[in-house]
């Protein structure tokens, strides 16, 4: 290992970076506000996705025979259930069991001693495999013999939906345009400490550098400016989830935010990966255009 | 060898020169009649429009941009201006072109001092470049150019902003530099500095050689006394 070296090298990172400080602050700053709304997004994201599949996981259709229905007729509906693949799971529930559960959720509400007979159907509850098939599934299911009716949250299914459909495509197109915008600024940060470094640059060709050699230092100071903008953006996101999330989940109940399943650590990690990525590409286009010039 | 600039202008025509080694040469002409464009064809900071360089064997004109820097390590090049960086001491410019090349530690070690040796500013390594005169810029920048030990040193106008003093003082440590075997060639149109060391000259207007003389004078025939005689 050649220390001298290596030391030169840092020796040459380090006097860029304290040299162009102004520049290298804009820069950090920029890489800062972008890593802040970048991770704002994703934990959002990750948020709702978690909500999202909660609540998927949890849509039953619920299938009633026709209370007219004979035993082996309500066996037929249930081997058409069993054959369709896109059903997980197919729970029976008889008209007995389900006036049973109706009285334990209702005690105190309804007083079922009146009843003098089961008013219920007997009834199926399936679990479809794909959130997507639902209306589908029920569709079909709907149109076998000796079902009286099929019911699932047919609204809160719908709109659940489309917000995940949009969510995807959106959240993408997001995320590229902000890392376009922090890409562009960098790079022409960078291009700024290249142009006051360009006698050096020349120096450096003159005496038969190698233009990898050349853009190292700058990759590095890219690098670096990457890190540290995401390191405030990391503390900045940490502070404001600390104060903010309690009060969001108490102001808003009804938002189904597990703000606990959200990964952090992956979450910090993506960041800081993100944040070093843009800046090294950033500095690394905008020397190679020196370069060639 | 021509080169033709994208402007369209005829910077070298047609010329064939043969350099050997250990040559000492002088370049001569008025300003823009190719004196650096035929050096910088030789670092290789321009590529010929059309014929053959070779350096060293090289064939310059057809170098892939990636083996440029190799070509450099072999050689010195000097301008008018030095090209020093002022934020780094004498011994650090000296050696900033062997650590941007990779060299290791030890090689650094032991020929930066050789170098300000041989330009007379050992005492003068820790100083920066504005508290020096023109002359030791000059010669830190020679330094420079010979820590990689080159075989050819190329000098562009070196005496350019010199007093006449200074200037006898870079010439001599040229010619040192030649008598160690180090081939070269320095562009001028400094008449005293060719008329005094009698030199082979090669005279370019307009992009060609007019005349290629052995121990010539800066005027084809004519040293400095009999102008100012005559």
């Amino acid at each position: 290992m050649d220390w001298g070296r290596i030391r030169f090298f840092l020796g040459e990172v380090q006097r860029n970076f304290t040299r162009n400080a102004g520049m290298q602050i804009t820069a950090i700053g920029t890489v800062a506000v972008t890593i802040v709304m970048l991770g704002i997004f994703l934990y959002a994201r990750s948020a709702l996705i978690h909500a999202e599949s909660g609540v998927f996981s949890q849509i039953e259709i619920s299938v009633y025979a026709d209370p007219a229905a004979t035993v082996a007729q309500e066996t037929v509906i249930r081997a058409a259930l069993a054959q369709d693949p896109r059903i997980r799971s197919v729970t029976f529930v008889p008209k007995r069991e389900g006036l049973a559960q109706m009285r334990r959720l209702m005690k105190g509400q309804i007083d079922t001693s009146l009843l003098t007979e089961n008013p219920l159907p007997d009834k199926f509850r399936i679990r479809v495999r794909e959130a997507q098939e639902v209306p589908a599934v029920a569709r079909s299911i709907a149109k076998l013999p000796h079902v009286q009716n099929v019911e699932y949250g047919r609204e809160v299914v719908q709109r659940l939906l489309q917000l995940a459909a949009v969510m995807r495509p959106v959240g993408i197109a997001v995320i590229v345009l902000f890392l376009l915008v922090a890409g562009i600024i960098i790079s022409n940060t960078i291009r700024l400490t290249v142009f006051a470094r360009r006698r050096e640059i020349s120096i450096m060709q003159l005496v038969g550098a190698t233009n990898m050699y050349i853009r190292m230092p700058f990759i590095c100071e890219g690098l670096l400016a990457g890190i540290f903008g995401t390191a405030i953006a990391v503390g900045a996101l940490a502070l404001a989830r600390a104060s903010l999330v309690p009060k969001i989940a108490s102001a808003l109940p009804w938002l189904p935010m597990n703000t606990v399943a959200v990964d952090l650590s992956t979450l910090v990690l993506e960041l800081f990966a993100v944040g070093a990525a843009v800046g090294a590409l950033a500095s690394w286009i905008a020397v190679g255009r020196y370069l060639r010039a | 060898m021509s080169l033709v600039y994208p402007n369209g202008v005829r910077a070298l025509d047609n010329i064939s020169l043969e350099i050997g080694k250990g040559e000492f040469i002088f370049l001569v002409g008025h300003s823009g009649t190719g004196k650096s464009s035929l050096l910088r064809l030789l670092y290789r900071e321009m590529a010929p429009s059309s014929g053959h360089i070779t350096v060293d064997g090289i064939r310059v004109d057809r170098l892939a941009r990636g083996r440029i820097p190799a070509l450099r390590r072999h050689l010195g090049v000097v301008f008018q201006d030095y090209k020093l960086l002022s934020d780094k001491t004498v011994w650090e410019n000296v050696a900033f072109a062997l650590q941007v090349t990779g060299a290791h530690t030890r090689d650094v070690q032991r020929q930066v001092p050789r170098a300000l040796d041989l330009v007379g500013l050992a005492h003068k390594s820790r100083m920066y470049p504005n508290e020096l005169s023109g002359g030791e810029q000059q010669r830190t920048a020679i330094a420079r150019a010979l820590v990689n030990n080159p075989k050819l040193l190329l000098c562009d106008e070196p005496s350019g902003n010199l007093d006449p003093a200074n200037t006898t003082e870079i010439m001599e440590l040229l010619r040192r530099i030649n008598l160690k075997g180090t081939t070269v060639v320095v562009a001028t149109h400094n008449q005293a500095v060719v008329d005094r060391m009698r030199r082979r000259v090669v005279r370019l207007d307009n992009g060609r050689v007019i005349t290629d003389e052995e121990r010539g004078y800066y005027f084809l025939g004519l040293g400095q006394d009999q102008i100012l005689s005559g």
